[in-house]
């Protein structure tokens, strides 16, 4: 009998026989995951995916198919996890948008389903890499149109979609070099093929075919990826638990003294408690098992109770992951060109650190360190040359005194603010010569204006400032600005005397007694007026300073 | 700051552009990532997407002890789940700089610039 169209009753046990399928056989497609990333996810990925798109399907009542279709796209959306998940989701909005208001498909609205499909996954990529589940969706989609156009038989549609799929799975490895290297097909193209069996059977309307039996050339592909996936990994040596890969065949039509039955599943079980990384696959003829384990003689005495054994392999792979983290080992020493900057506040040290940094001395402001303090951390960096950034105009001649009487030629590159320092910082170079470096960093002083927001603690006037006791004080390049009682008023107004028409930047670092909020609440106030601006705000943690402001 | 690595036959000294590029490509092979934007688009006037010679302008590198922390700014397509699309790119991008550089990284900043919508 012809099935001409799918309702939705046949499309339920479509997605629900997938998702059995998948599901059964997601640690298979883990096993083949070595693109794009080796961490042997794809399976449980996709079969996450496509159990939230089946739940979405089971939820809704609707007997159209194209609400189902709808279903099943927004809940793989919603449920998307991994690369080959995403990809699937956005396959089936394909699928949902070709499919809107029907209430079934015949066997041309099913292939335009699955090629409308194809081109929406393929327009989410900037470079389709061929070799993966897009090949395959595409090739599937490819033999099912063709196939439509010469009969109206929506089973025989879906038949040439799996056969499509099918075919382009086996030649993934020719498209995609890592996949040849390792020896596998791609895993997120064999989920689709699951899911796809699981279409054609959820038609036929055949009992559930139950978890897929690897055959053996399938077997040596799993057993590739994972020592790929392991090496990849990057363990330490001693980190192995399970030193020995050993690999049996167990001929079970021969003769054995105290022949035992077979029982797959038995069998696995034992071995897992053996050792990990298990692989078995058996016929009527023969078992294959592949395992890491400690005690090798251990699983050839228990294979050899069900039968003789065939090819037996055995490598240490501690000596050969030794041989691969030797290879790559990286020696590192002592910086022989150190940076030493004068900071307070854990906040503006990380800063310094993420620029390159070597040493801090914590100080500035109330705290100037001493030229001690400075020859000292020199001393410490063990360094053959230095540079010191002292970030404040206070410091600059204890630095110089420390230079003076330092073993190792030191420069003083003379910051007086945190933000020339940080500034100063991005003009270093370790392979030029420390002149060189004092010269360029000096110069790309002029490039920054600096800014900082205090509290005066006493009355005063000062270049013609008038300053209450806990007015706020705004300083620009060590002059004193402004006072004002408000900080944010303070703060936003000496923003816009150290603007010009080249200011691009505003950096907010601020200290221990402001917050995020205000600093973001200064933002808002200066961008009012230039929204042309771009700000960066962080978290110094310096005493002092409610803020420190540069304007690059 | 470049990434020096200390070998026994000498000095490999990476230079971020080189790395931006290994972090661009890897971000941008990822399914759903439909390209790169500006880290600066207001400065840079420019909010389309760049081109594979312009990904240092929207990967910024941080070195610190030898590990990084790098930002990316991706564009990614509308109807898609852009949270996972993100993690996607944090995986492939820190594998990538593993296998091709031999980098450790101790964080990946994904930063969504916009969605573009594909057409359907």
């Amino acid at each position: 009998m012809v099935l001409k169209e799918i309702d939705s009753k046949k499309f339920r046990d479509m997605v629900r026989v997938a998702t059995h399928r998948l599901g059964r056989n997601a640690e298979f497609i883990n096993s083949l995951n070595v693109f794009p990333v080796p961490d042997g996810d794809t399976g449980t990925n996709m079969n996450l995916t496509i159990e939230s798109g089946a739940k979405a399907v089971a939820q809704n009542t609707s007997n159209s198919v194209g609400d189902l279709t709808e279903s099943l796209a927004k809940g793989m959306l919603m449920g998307a996890r991994g690369n080959s998940g995403v990809i699937s989701s956005q396959l089936f909005r394909g699928v949902y948008k070709a499919t809107q208001g029907m209430k079934t498909l015949n066997a041309q609205e099913l292939a335009n389903a699955f090629s409308n499909g194809v081109a929406t996954a393929y327009k989410a990529v900037m470079k389709p890499v061929e070799g993966t589940i897009l090949t395959v969706a595409r090739i599937g989609a490819q033999e099912g149109a063709n196939k439509a156009n010469e009969t109206d038989d929506v089973e025989e549609v879906m038949k040439a979609i799996v056969e499509g799929a099918k075919k382009a799975l086996k030649t993934t490895p020719d498209l995609l070099p890592v996949l040849k290297q390792v020896g596998v097909v791609d895993s997120g193209g064999q989920g689709l093929l699951f899911i796809y069996e699981g279409f054609l059977e959820g038609i036929l309307g055949e009992e559930f075919a139950d978890r897929y039996q690897p055959d053996e050339g399938e077997m040596d592909e799993m057993i590739n990826a994972m020592h790929h996936q392991s090496v990849q990994s990057q363990l330490s040596t001693q980190d192995i638990a399970n030193g020995y890969c050993t690999e049996i065949m167990v001929d079970l039509t021969a003769d054995a003294p105290h022949k035992k039955t077979f029982n797959l599943d038995e069998f696995r079980e034992h071995l897992s408690q053996l050792g990990d990384s298990l692989l078995a696959v058996s016929d009527e003829e023969v078992a294959k098992v592949h395992i890491h384990t400690e005690h090798p003689g251990a699983i050839f005495a228990y294979g050899s109770q069900f039968g003789q054994l065939g090819k037996i392999k055995i490598d240490n792979m501690r000596i050969q992951h030794e041989t691969i983290v030797n290879n790559s080992e990286e020696n590192q020493e002592n910086v022989d060109f150190a940076v030493i900057a004068v900071a307070s506040g854990n906040g503006i040290r990380k800063l310094f650190e993420s620029e390159g940094v070597n040493r801090i001395i914590s100080g500035g402001q109330t705290m100037n360190p001493s030229t001690q303090d400075i020859i000292d951390s020199i001393k410490k960096s063990g360094a053959k040359k230095a540079i010191v950034m002292p970030n404040n105009g206070n410091i600059i001649m204890a630095a110089k005194q420390a230079a003076e009487v330092s073993d190792i030629p030191v420069g003083i590159v003379p910051t007086k603010t945190i933000a020339q320092g940080l500034t100063a910082m991005l003009s270093f170079d370790a392979d030029d010569s420390l002149e060189d470096n004092v010269a360029n960093m000096t110069d790309a002083l002029d490039t920054v204006v600096s800014g900082e927001v205090t509290k005066a603690n006493r009355d005063t006037t000062i270049n013609e400032v008038e300053i209450h006791q806990d007015d706020y004080l705004g300083i620009v390049d060590g002059d004193i600005k402004i006072a004002n009682t408000d900080l944010i008023t303070t703060a936003s107004s000496m923003v816009e005397k150290m603007l010009d028409e080249d200011s691009e930047i505003i950096t907010v670092i601020y200290g221990r007694d402001s917050n995020k909020k205000e600093a973001q609440e200064l933002v808002e106030a200066v961008k009012e007026k230039h929204d042309d601006l771009e700000f960066e705000i962080h978290d110094g943690g310096q005493p002092v300073y409610n803020f420190l402001i540069s304007v690059e | 700051m470049a990434v020096k690595i200390k070998t026994k036959n000498g000095l490999i000294d990476i230079s971020n552009g080189v790395i931006a590029t290994v972090v661009g490509s890897a971000a941008t092979s990822n399914y759903g990532v439909v390209g790169m934007a500006s880290k600066n688009a207001i400065r840079d006037g420019f909010d389309g997407i760049l081109n594979r010679a312009n990904y240092k302008r929207g990967v910024v590198v941080k070195s610190e002890d030898n590990r990084i922390t790098v930002d990316v700014y991706i564009i990614v397509g509308y109807g898609l789940k852009i949270s996972e699309v993100s993690r996607n790119v944090q995986d492939s991008v820190k594998f990538n700089l593993k296998n091709q550089l031999g980098i450790e990284t101790k964080a990946v900043n994904v930063i969504v610039q916009s969605v573009k919508v594909l057409d359907e």
